[in-house]
């Protein structure tokens, strides 16, 4: 344990204030070209793509399209028997602005940008969907071919469910319902390096891909997916990331370098510009978030019901896994005894959406610490004392029935109340994070909410 | 045309209204400074003109024609950090790296001019200058720490003489093999 407590330099310190540090972009080899692609500049329409005249220009080593794809339909989950969703390449329909339909490798950055000009597509604009609360109207334009929302949570469920207790019995015994509605924004990571790949076919016939993914065995596994081939022709070169933040989880420029350098046999560098990065790649997912609590007059919150429709963008990509955090957390650090949730994946014709510093949650959190100072201020109580009360304690189960071996709300709750001066009873500030009893629950509660069983 | 990179002169033959970083870069291989936006906006791509801090992919390459150039690799090695390296190494003024070399450059061009800056000096030179790794606190730091001599390692600037021969690549600080 000598590194606990410890003010260590960084292993990478040196290199990073040398300018040693070598990201992706940094490195070069002989032969080299550079790709752009082809990308849709509306958010959904029907394509016809003629790549003719950019294979013929001088200097364009190799054009590619979903047909050189040997598996182009691809989804993160297929590991677990879901079928992917996301084509590499667009085949005849594009589904977001900005989603890839071709592929040019050129002897330098202009031409290559010259030979994606010169690709022809036909596009026949479609209605496209934005407003994840219209996805279920009837009316509405169906953007996936499994309609517009994922259809393949375990069970065969369109939805990320929690039920635990009687929400029914709790909303009888409430002396009021608080609800509230709650939509933080799409965030886009953007990390100053952008997305970058190099691949360099080996004499031996493997490929060498530099990358900057933040999930290294996960990018080849995706690669090996998209190429039909097995792991050990890859070989991966990572670790150095420029800020990733999540959106360097989803793999972007690996594939189409590696089949641009198949392709033409060269090495094939792809480096996304600033405009790419902030329009085209993933972004945190934005949330429709509702919630309706009830509560006791004294401040107990006896039940929550919440809805969560998740803009998954136009694909589901990791947004199911997402949800399923999302609704395992979806009390927050508080302990509601009686929950039901419905969190769906819907899709929207916008960027795909991925994993972003506290994937599924942090926006959440936003939503739900809103929602107790709004309790707070319904029931004209003292939010720290509300948040104390409803505090997780040691023995408490989460929405999805864990245990909570050490939760910290309530230290946590008494450090911020001193940060801010703020004074509190003395049966508040005498409060820990062991159990509950003594700690003001009203005796006439300690039955009758939902299971007692699952108080704790 | 001609450059003086890092104390060393340089013919290059890229076209006349080539960005100065993709010179850098692409034709003399110095990839301490970064394409990170290629539109002025980042500072990662900052170099030295004549001493001033710069944005190198937005100046021409005609623009510099007969200029000294510095960049990271002229401030020192991994045997020999300037100060502000060793500043920026100890008091982790650097996460992912990325926009390390555009802050160190346009912060050693403050301290040039500037050796005890104020705090607003600090953040006025580094206006311009995106982290999205940190939130600056620890940056601004390193630079006092460099200003007020507050380093642990070697406090003297680094010169050629100061050239590692066990480093044959880097002979000359800033001159690729």
């Amino acid at each position: 344990m000598k590194a606990v407590g410890a003010r260590l330099p960084r292993y990478d310190g040196i290199g990073h204030v040398t300018g040693r540090t070598q990201y992706v972009d940094d490195v070069r080899v002989p032969g080299m070209l550079w790709a752009k692609a082809l990308r849709s500049p509306v958010h959904h329409a029907g394509i016809r793509v003629d790549t003719s005249r950019a294979e013929r220009m001088n200097g364009v080593h190799a054009v590619v399209t979903h047909a050189d794809v040997p598996h182009n339909v691809y989804g993160h989950l297929e590991a677990l028997g879901i079928p992917g969703d996301e084509p590499l390449l667009a085949e005849d329909e594009v589904r977001y602005k900005g989603q890839p339909i071709a592929l040019v490798a050129a002897q330098d950055e202009d031409l290559a940008a010259e030979a994606v000009e010169a690709i022809e597509v036909e596009y026949e604009e479609r209605t496209p969907l934005f407003d994840v609360r219209l996805a279920g109207d009837p009316g509405a334009e169906k953007i996936h071919h499994w309609g517009n929302w994922y259809p393949h949570f375990e069970g065969e469920m369109d939805r990320r469910q929690i039920r635990k207790g009687d929400l029914d019995r709790a909303f009888d015994q409430a002396d009021v319902i608080v609800s509230g509605v709650y939509r933080p924004a799409a965030i886009e990571h953007c990390p100053i390096e952008p997305q970058t790949a190099l691949a360099v076919p080996e004499p031996d016939g493997r490929l060498t891909i530099y990358s900057v993914t933040q999930a290294l065995y996960f990018s080849m596994g995706v690669v090996a997916a998209h190429l039909q081939w097995p792991l050990n022709k890859l070989k991966f070169v990572g670790g150095t990331v420029g800020g990733g933040f999540g959106g360097k989880v989803d793999t972007a420029a690996d594939t189409p370098a590696a089949l641009l350098a198949l392709k033409s046999g060269r090495p094939v560098k792809w480096r996304w510009t600033r405009e790419e990065e902030l329009l085209c790649s993933s972004t945190r997912a934005p949330w429709h978030m509702e919630i309706a609590d009830a509560v006791t007059k004294d401040g107990w919150i006896l039940g929550r019901r919440m809805l969560t429709l998740h803009d998954s963008g136009a694909y589901a990509r990791f947004s199911p896994y997402g949800v399923t955090k999302h609704s395992f957390h979806h009390t927050g650090a508080y302990t509601i005894p009686n929950l039901h949730f419905d969190g769906y994946v819907v899709f929207t014709n916008r960027v795909p959406t991925t994993a972003m510093r506290g994937f599924g949650v942090t926006g959440l959190s936003f939503a739900t610490e809103l929602h107790i100072t709004r309790i707070a201020k319904v029931l004209g109580v003292d939010p720290f004392e509300l948040r104390l009360k409803n505090a997780n304690r040691i023995g408490d189960t989460s929405p999805n029935r864990v245990p909570l071996s050490d939760p910290s709300t309530v230290p946590t709750i008494l450090e911020i109340a001193d940060a801010f001066g703020h004074e509190l009873p003395a049966e508040y500030r005498a409060m820990t994070r062991d159990r509950r009893e003594g700690d003001l629950l009203p005796e006439h509660l300690v039955g009758q909410l939902g299971n007692p069983e699952e108080w704790h | 045309m001609r450059l003086i990179v890092n104390g060393v002169e340089r013919e290059v033959e890229s076209a006349p209204l080539t960005p100065l970083l993709h010179v850098l870069r692409e034709e003399l291989g110095i990839t301490s400074p970064k394409a990170g936006c290629q539109q002025g906006g980042c500072g990662s791509c900052t170099v030295l003109v004549g001493g001033d801090p710069r944005r190198s992919c937005l100046l021409p390459l005609a623009a510099c024609d007969g200029a000294e150039i510095m960049t990271v690799e002229g401030l020192g090695t991994p045997a020999r950090l300037a100060p502000l390296q060793a500043a920026f190494h100890e008091q982790y003024g650097s996460q992912c790296g990325f926009c390390t070399p555009g802050m160190l450059m346009a912060t050693h061009a403050l301290l040039e001019r500037t050796p005890s800056p104020s705090r607003g000096d600090i953040e006025e030179a580094l206006a311009g200058h995106i982290c999205r790794c940190t939130g600056y606190v620890k940056i601004i730091a390193s630079i006092e720490a460099a200003a007020s001599g507050d380093v642990a390692s070697d406090k003297r600037t680094p010169s050629l003489e100061d050239a590692d021969p066990n480093e044959p690549d880097m002979l000359i600080p800033g001159s690729p093999a």
